[in-house]
């Protein structure tokens, strides 16, 4: 449990933590390609060998981009290797087309721009395939400076300052996103591990302390009772004292059940029920069988909520059971008396039987319920079934 | 197997049923001595902690063994299935009456389970049932039984499953028997044919097959129903 909250944490954190990189990067791309690439284009335009091929390579480079950054902004994936293959092809291209003079100038805007649009595609995966395709960009560029301008040392050089320049900011730009996330990740992480740590030190802490209160509460009155037996101050066949036992013993035996079950909250709510009227004095005898299915909140409360009036106004004793199986969850109170006349729907046979409450849209099933009060005891069952 | 035939007819006039009593706890013995001394058909001929021990000193032969399933903190459940597998007719009553725990004792071939809490008529009139091969259901069991979900447990009909659970939730014949619109008759009919199911399931024992036969004697289930 406490590595799934950490994972979500790690993913949720390092989610809003690269989401300013993101947006920075998509808005380095878009600039460089708006503001110079466009320009460059459109000034360079009646020079360019094919101008319209340049032009839908610039469109080409501005779809693919949009395409890379929508789903970069909404952490969805993209078809990132052919759409790099794409990005090379229109490199490729805008080569072809541009003039030799203008090979280093921004006209040339395939190979300038590549970087940038592919850190997008490229988002989140390792250093290498960023280097990777960037050396591609470089091997078409000498081929392309080569055809274009020969192999002049001067043009070589100038070469290498471009592929330089194209490529490190790029790589930096990544190296410094993925330490980021890491670091996020790992401080999430750490955090999210103490949290829980510190969470279910404070849950046991809780529950030790109840259970100590528990038996403390246990060791005052079943052990006064024990000790008035032993010394002869109480008589067993005093109804009172039997009373007394009664209810020791029912919940002597429900704190052992406590330690045995696993938390449910069906169980967990009823057994408070049972918890305040025990209080009071009222012997409960609380069974349940069968396992229980997860179960909604309102299906819980339709469940148990029409049993506590009555188990409040038990006057001797109460038998509350509750049997689960996957498609059905059965609660019963039985008790042969109460204290009140219980304003119950009646049918005309003692009965009554309906849903209880009026919405149970949405939760998976129905609660029926039966109310029955005849000479030897008051019913009250409450039934789900799944749908 | 030692059993008294009259027993089973529990006519007042005919020769009494035998009972030893098996637990690790005198005070507990002398309880449940006191609960059966109130039903003039039952003699308690042997009490003890050791099964063997009081087994072999009961004179005349016990008819039923109430047995407690934890004896000097075991739980003896291979004493329940030896001694049924010799076709001793066992009722274990336990302070331990989780479903697991019950239903493996049905399984080891015990003719009932008693919780230890369900008192002096159920333990009365389990161990009448028990002399006569016959079953009985305290509320505990039926509650077991409910809540079965191994795989490969006897298959319930939706009438038989529903009077258990009204029995267990109850522990009223009579408001099962209004609840359901039947007679408390078939409400007893609906519960013990369910429990009859479950003497065809688990190990065979000598117990089972007695229930079984007595079963089909009363009319219980037919004998084609009990083919597989």
């Amino acid at each position: 449990m406490s590595t799934d909250l950490a994972g979500g944490a790690e993913g949720t954190v390092t989610a809003t933590v690269e989401r300013g990189p993101r947006i920075a990067a998509v808005v380095i791309a878009f600039g460089w390609h708006l503001a110079i690439n466009l320009p460059a284009v459109l000034g360079t335009w009646s020079q360019y060998r094919l101008p319209w091929v340049v032009g839908a390579g610039w469109l080409v480079f501005t779809a693919v981009g949009t395409l890379a950054a929508v789903n970069l902004l909404r952490g969805a994936p993209s078809p990132t290797w052919p759409l790099v293959g794409v990005l090379l092809l229109v490199d490729v291209a805008v080569f072809a087309c541009t003039p030799g003079p203008l090979v280093f100038d921004s006209a040339n805007f395939g190979w300038a721009t590549l970087g940038w649009f592919v850190v997008l595609l490229l988002w989140g995966r390792r250093i290498p395939a960023l280097v990777a395709v960037l050396a591609v960009g470089a091997a078409i560029a000498l081929v392309g400076v080569l055809a274009l301008r020969g192999g002049g040392a001067a043009d070589l050089s100038r070469y290498a300052m471009a592929v330089y320049g194209n490529a490190t900011l790029p790589i930096a730009m990544m190296i410094a996103v993925n330490l980021l996330s890491t670091l996020a990740g790992s401080t999430a992480r750490t955090v999210a591990a103490r949290t829980a740590i510190e969470t279910e030190r404070a849950a046991a802490g809780r529950m030790h302390q109840t259970r100590r209160d528990r038996l403390a509460a246990l060791d005052r009155t079943a052990g006064a009772i024990l000790t008035e037996l032993a010394q002869g101050r109480a008589d067993p066949a005093d109804p009172a004292v039997q009373r007394r036992c009664a209810l020791e013993a029912s919940r002597l035996r429900r704190l052992i059940a406590e330690s045995d079950d696993v938390p449910d909250p069906l169980l967990h709510e009823l057994r408070a029920c049972v918890d305040v009227v025990e209080r009071n004095g009222l012997p409960v005898d609380f069974v349940a069988v069968g396992a229980l299915p997860p179960l909604p909140v309102e299906i819980r409360r339709q469940l148990a909520e029409p049993l506590t009036t009555t188990l409040a106004a038990a006057t001797r004793w109460a038998r509350l059971t509750v049997v689960g199986q996957p498609d059905e969850v059965v609660v019963s109170l039985t008790t042969p008396g109460t204290s009140m006349i219980i304003t119950e729907p009646a049918g005309n046979t003692g009965d009554a039987i309906g849903r209880a409450g009026d919405d149970s849209s949405g939760a998976g099933g129905e609660v029926e319920y039966v109310y029955e009060e005849n000479e030897e005891l008051v019913w009250v069952q409450t039934r789900w079934r799944a749908t | 197997m030692g059993a008294d035939p009259v027993a089973g007819d529990m006519t007042p006039g005919g020769s009494r049923i035998t009972v030893a009593i098996v637990d690790d706890h005198p005070v507990v013995i002398e309880g449940v001595r006191s609960w059966l001394a109130t039903e003039p058909r039952l003699a308690v001929v042997a009490t003890g902690e050791d099964p063997d021990t009081v087994l072999a000193a009961a004179r005349p032969p016990a008819d039923v063994v109430l047995l407690d399933l934890r004896l000097r903190g075991r739980m003896v459940l291979d004493k329940v299935a030896e001694l049924s597998g010799a076709g001793r007719r066992v009722v274990v009553y336990s302070e331990h009456s989780d479903s697991e725990t019950i239903l493996a004792v049905l399984d080891a071939g015990a003719v009932a389970f008693l919780a230890k809490h369900e008192g002096r008529e159920h333990c009365v009139d389990t161990v009448l049932a028990a002399a006569s091969d016959r079953p009985y259901v305290p509320p505990a069991l039926a509650g077991a039984i409910v809540g079965d979900r191994r795989t490969g447990r006897p298959v319930l009909s939706d009438k038989e499953r529903e009077a258990l659970l009204l029995w267990f939730q109850s522990m009223s014949k009579a408001s099962v028997a209004r609840r359901m619109n039947i007679s408390e008759h078939t409400v007893k009919q609906y519960v013990d044919r369910a429990r009859i199911k479950y003497a065809r399931a688990g190990r065979p024992a000598a117990t089972k097959a007695a229930l079984l036969a007595r079963a089909i004697e009363d009319g219980l289930v037919r004998a084609d129903e009990i083919g597989n």
